[in-house]
């Protein structure tokens, strides 16, 4: 206790000192806070956003199907399955999908396509796939033959809109299928590597040219809070209840997107780490000034008895209490500023583009590791910090400190 | 093995050497002598005569480059220094000459501190303290701070620091040298007055005719040898 009052009161003897340690902590605190609330809120956002406008939240397919899709994985069983994710609250929205690919020729001019069938109701509902038509018009609700084309497809082919457009490519049942199909608009997903490649109709349409019947080869789903995807996807999974299918979260199916989101996020950490040396070289400076200055009180408290343990236990309480009032008083003042940022956002002034996403402002999010991850680290820092100037003062020589100083 | 005989410090041939820029300095070079238990007694000598160094060395904050120290039969070099601290904790009390009183403590947190050390309860903690405080002339100073006092009162404090947790042994390194003659010749009256009253040993290091006085051993220091040991029948 008497230590913990010395600690406490040395806090005051340099008050100008106390202040400067404790607002590097303050300072780095909210920085760190606000950087990773800042960096969570616009990941996930992008996340988010990417995701529920591409291809889904959670994906349902044929139980081989991601490792070596097909023509022929197929889910079967579309009608009952839609019935049981339609109860689901926490469900937004979900849209079945067919792929396949073939031959696309307009006029003299032939490439391989994807082929791709949507629904264009329930897509329009999951990820706003007529907002992403540059030129023409979205398809018609029922099937009537038509097509839309990528941008840079229609560039290759030299399509336009209104434009025939043949596809031959090949039927479930192993015929060979051909149509001939209405262009009637152009695609812009914002990935020119998409738009080069795909090839849109009708689900029905394209059921019909590969000779599907109702099956389809995927089903994607929306749901409402991006943090819950991987318990819904549990509970898709158990709602399922087929060994036949696979439910899987973005992470799996959209791999490369999840890798590229993680290794960008570990950018954090370097800035934490570079945080975390700002706070620790100012606290170090200070801490240690202080040490060198009551190296005859050390003395003298070793002199009557204290051990070297309790002096160390004491300066590190010391950088402790103050790191523990920077972390409270760094709270409320990371709170404020997260609050502002995550209702107001940051305005990037210039529209940025993320895998055919646009975003014109980025927001902050409030978690509670945008506070735990900076007060821990705070709080350790000033221990390790601590711990040199304590170790110090703990060997300080009494009998020589009490004749030099 | 106890050597104890009575004796609360007994050293054998007792030497140090510094070595500073290069220079070999002898502080102490082979002192023997043996303070018994309750003795009133003093170190004297010039300054550089290795009486500070000299008192370190028995309260084992220094090392002997060779010889032996015995305080209460035990032998100070075969404790680790853990176990010297909590030696010197609960057996020995010191008074300095620049009083040494921890700035932020109260004058009650600082009497007490050694006794917190020593886990002794509160209650108890405090009856000790306001006797002390009392015997020391210092009562209604408790919550005042240490730069609050004047270097007498200061010294009282540190006094009544060096004594309240009953230690076997009291060192004094120059307790009157910062202070006016008047001040100085109370407080040895005063300690001298508390060691009879105790049975403490005092081991003053000190310049002061006053301490010579009064002490009933006197040990004269020169180059940092024992030129005489006087006790007084």
């Amino acid at each position: 206790m008497t230590l913990l009052k010395i600690a406490f009161r040395n806090i005051f003897r340099q008050k100008r000192r106390t202040l400067l340690t404790g607002l590097s902590m303050f300072g780095g605190f909210v920085m760190a806070s606000v950087f990773i609330g800042w960096a969570d809120g616009s990941y996930n956002h992008i996340i988010d956003n990417f995701t529920r406008h591409n291809f889904g939240h959670i994906q349902i397919h044929e139980k081989n199907y991601l490792d070596r899709p097909s023509l022929y994985k197929t889910i079967d069983t579309y009608p009952q399955i839609r019935s049981r994710l339609d109860p689901i609250d926490e469900i937004d929205s979900h849209a079945p999908r067919v792929y396949s690919a073939g031959l696309v020729s307009v006029g003299e001019k032939s490439t391989g396509a994807r082929i791709i069938g949507l629904d264009p109701l329930r897509e329009k509902s999951t990820t706003k796939f007529d907002r992403k038509i540059c030129e023409g018009r979205y398809f018609s609700l029922t099937p009537c033959y038509e097509a839309l084309l990528g941008k840079e497809l229609a560039k290759m082919l030299e399509a336009e809109v209104h434009d025939d457009i043949v596809v031959v490519s090949q039927g479930a049942d192993g015929s060979i299928a051909n149509d001939r199909y209405t262009i009637v608009g152009l695609v812009d997903t914002g990935d020119p590597m998409t738009d080069r490649t795909s090839f849109y109709l009708h689900i029905q349409d394209a059921q019909e040219l590969l000779v599907l019947g109702q099956r389809i080869h995927e089903i994607i789903i929306n749901i409402g809070r991006l943090k819950r995807v991987n318990q819904m996807t549990d509970r898709i999974t158990r709602e399922l209840d087929s060994p036949e299918l696979s439910v899987a979260p973005w992470q799996v199916f959209a791999r490369g997107f999840y890798l590229a989101m993680k290794a960008d996020m570990e950018g954090l950490w370097i800035s934490l780490v570079i945080i975390v040396l700002i706070v620790a070289v100012g606290v170090l400076k200070t801490v240690l000034m202080s040490v060198l200055e009551r190296t005859r009180e050390y003395g003298v408290l070793k002199a009557v008895g204290t051990r070297p343990g309790q002096i160390i236990k004491m300066i590190l309480m010391e950088v402790n209490i103050m790191a523990v009032f920077s972390v409270i008083f760094g709270f409320g003042a990371a709170l404020a500023v997260n609050s502002i940022l995550a209702v107001r956002g940051i305005d990037l002034g210039v529209e940025f583009t993320y895998g055919g996403m646009a975003f014109e402002t980025l927001k902050s999010e409030i978690n509670a590791r945008s506070f735990i991850i900076p007060a821990v680290t705070i709080l350790l820092s000033a221990c390790v910090v601590g711990f040199f100037p304590a170790l110090k003062a703990a060997r300080t020589d009494a009998a020589r400190s009490m004749r030099t100083h | 093995m106890n050597r104890d005989n009575g004796s609360i410090i007994r050293t054998e041939d007792l030497k140090k050497t510094y070595h500073d820029s290069g220079v070999d300095v002898n502080a102490v070079r082979g002192v023997d002598f043996e303070i018994h238990s309750g003795e009133f007694s003093a170190i004297v000598g010039p300054s550089g005569s290795g009486k500070t160094t000299l008192l370190n060395l028995i309260s084992g904050l220094d090392t002997p480059t060779s010889g032996k120290v015995w305080l209460k039969g035990k032998l100070l070099s075969n404790m680790s220094g853990r176990r010297l601290s909590d030696f010197r904790r609960d057996h020995i009390g010191f008074i300095f000459q620049a009083y040494n009183l921890i700035p932020v403590l109260t004058v009650r947190e600082n009497v007490e501190y050694i006794m917190m050390l020593q886990g002794i309860e509160k209650t108890e903690r405090h009856k000790r303290v306001g006797n002390m405080l009392n015997q020391v002339g210092l009562s209604g100073m408790e919550d005042r701070l240490p730069p609050k006092l004047s270097g007498g009162q200061q010294q009282r404090v540190a006094i009544a620091r060096a004594m309240v947790s009953r230690p076997d042994l009291i060192l004094a390194d120059e307790p009157t040298a910062n202070l006016d003659s008047e001040t100085g010749s109370d407080l040895i009256d005063m300690m001298y007055e508390l060691n009879q009253k105790t049975g403490m040993a005092f081991l003053f290091s000190t310049h002061d005719p006053m301490v010579r006085e009064k002490a009933r051993r006197v040990i004269t220091l020169k180059d940092g040898r024992i030129a005489e040991n006087n006790i007084k029948k």
